[in-house]
């Protein structure tokens, strides 16, 4: 009877220690490492101008437009003031983790700006499956050109 | 047990991450529209709105290109081809009970998850180390045992034989 209680006991206390903890207070509205309150760049100033940026820490906010529906392992962020200006925060597998009913939120990301420069095959591939994500038809012949893009290589996102 | 379950479950579930989604279901629904005439973004999103008959205006939208009108609701968007006048109402619904296993699984909360993780793992290990030893004579580690921990080990060491130089 006495160990019973000890188990409850111990099973209770080791609930309220996960429950109270600071990881998972957090959880759905900080991502990643804390920001580091460096000033925030426009998604547009960031795409006019990429080499100004290039390699750098920098400091996105906009509506989050897309979430990678499997694994949550990039968003895009559009620009709340300019139509057509949009960039993805890629983050590695599993280390963030964004949630894919984020869409349409606020979100204010850090990372460093990166060129991603694709080969015909990769961009084949890359188009192959966003167009099964998606349930869309894909004609490989539409691909005429390598896919090259920027992107941020994200270290820390919140979330609102 | 409940660890067990959850992690085999989750395991098979990310095993086939790139079959399914293993955290959401997607509810697809394609809708026709007369197509929307391309000018600022707040007349498009009204006229969207009422071709549509939405429920009142979006909490957000964007415009990714030319062609392209995103509208987002609370936990459910559309996105409007305004020039074919095709729009794609998409609501992402939680598999609960996957979801939280994933979640645990793959260890995303961190922090104190991490050490009950480590927890479990170690009992694990013990349940199997020690396990060799339960059994005596004929059917234990000196006599058949031996053999199904070879079993055991060969089915990794095999498979990476054969991944790396065959």
């Amino acid at each position: 009877m006495r160990n019973r209680k000890i188990i409850i006991l111990t099973c209770a206390a080791l609930l309220v220690a996960l429950i109270g903890s600071p990881a998972l207070a957090l959880a759905g509205k900080s991502y990643g490492k804390a920001l580091t309150g460096s000033d925030t760049v426009e998604i547009g100033e960031l795409l006019a101008n990429p080499d100004r940026y290039m390699g750098k820490t920098v400091r996105v906010e906009g509506v989050i437009t897309g979430v990678c529906e499997k694994r949550g392992c990039w968003m895009s962020l559009g620009s709340k003031g300019e139509d057509f200006q949009e960039i993805r925060i890629k983050v590695d597998d599993g280390v963030i983790v964004f949630p894919v009913e984020a869409k349409g939120k606020t979100a204010v990301a850090e990372g460093v700006l990166a060129k991603v420069e694709m080969t015909m095959e990769q961009t084949v591939a890359y188009k192959k499956h966003h167009a099964e994500e998606h349930g869309e038809e894909f004609d490989p012949a539409s691909v005429t050109e390598p896919l090259v893009y920027y992107q941020i290589k994200g270290t820390g996102a919140v979330i609102r | 047990m409940g660890l067990t379950v959850i992690y085999a479950v989750s395991g098979i579930a990310v095993n086939h991450m790139h079959h399914w989604n293993p955290n959401y279901k997607f509810q697809r629904v394609e809708e026709r529209l007369q197509p929307i005439p391309q000018g600022d973004r707040a007349t498009m999103v009204a006229l969207a709105v009422e071709r549509l008959d939405l429920p009142g205006m979006p909490v957000e939208s964007f415009r990714p290109n030319p062609e392209t009108l995103q509208l987002f609701y609370d936990g459910w968007s559309v996105d409007v081809d305004v020039v074919a006048g095709v729009a794609l109402v998409e609501r992402p619904k939680d598999r609960v009970i996957l979801r939280d296993s994933n979640f645990l699984h793959l260890n995303h909360p961190k922090g104190s998850w991490t050490y009950v993780a480590d927890v479990y793992a170690f009992l694990l290990l013990f349940l199997a180390v020690s396990g060799m030893f339960v059994l005596k004579g004929r059917t234990g580690l000196t006599g058949r045992g031996k053999w199904f921990i070879l079993a055991g080990l060969a089915v990794p060491v095999i498979y990476l034989i054969f991944l790396r130089y065959i």
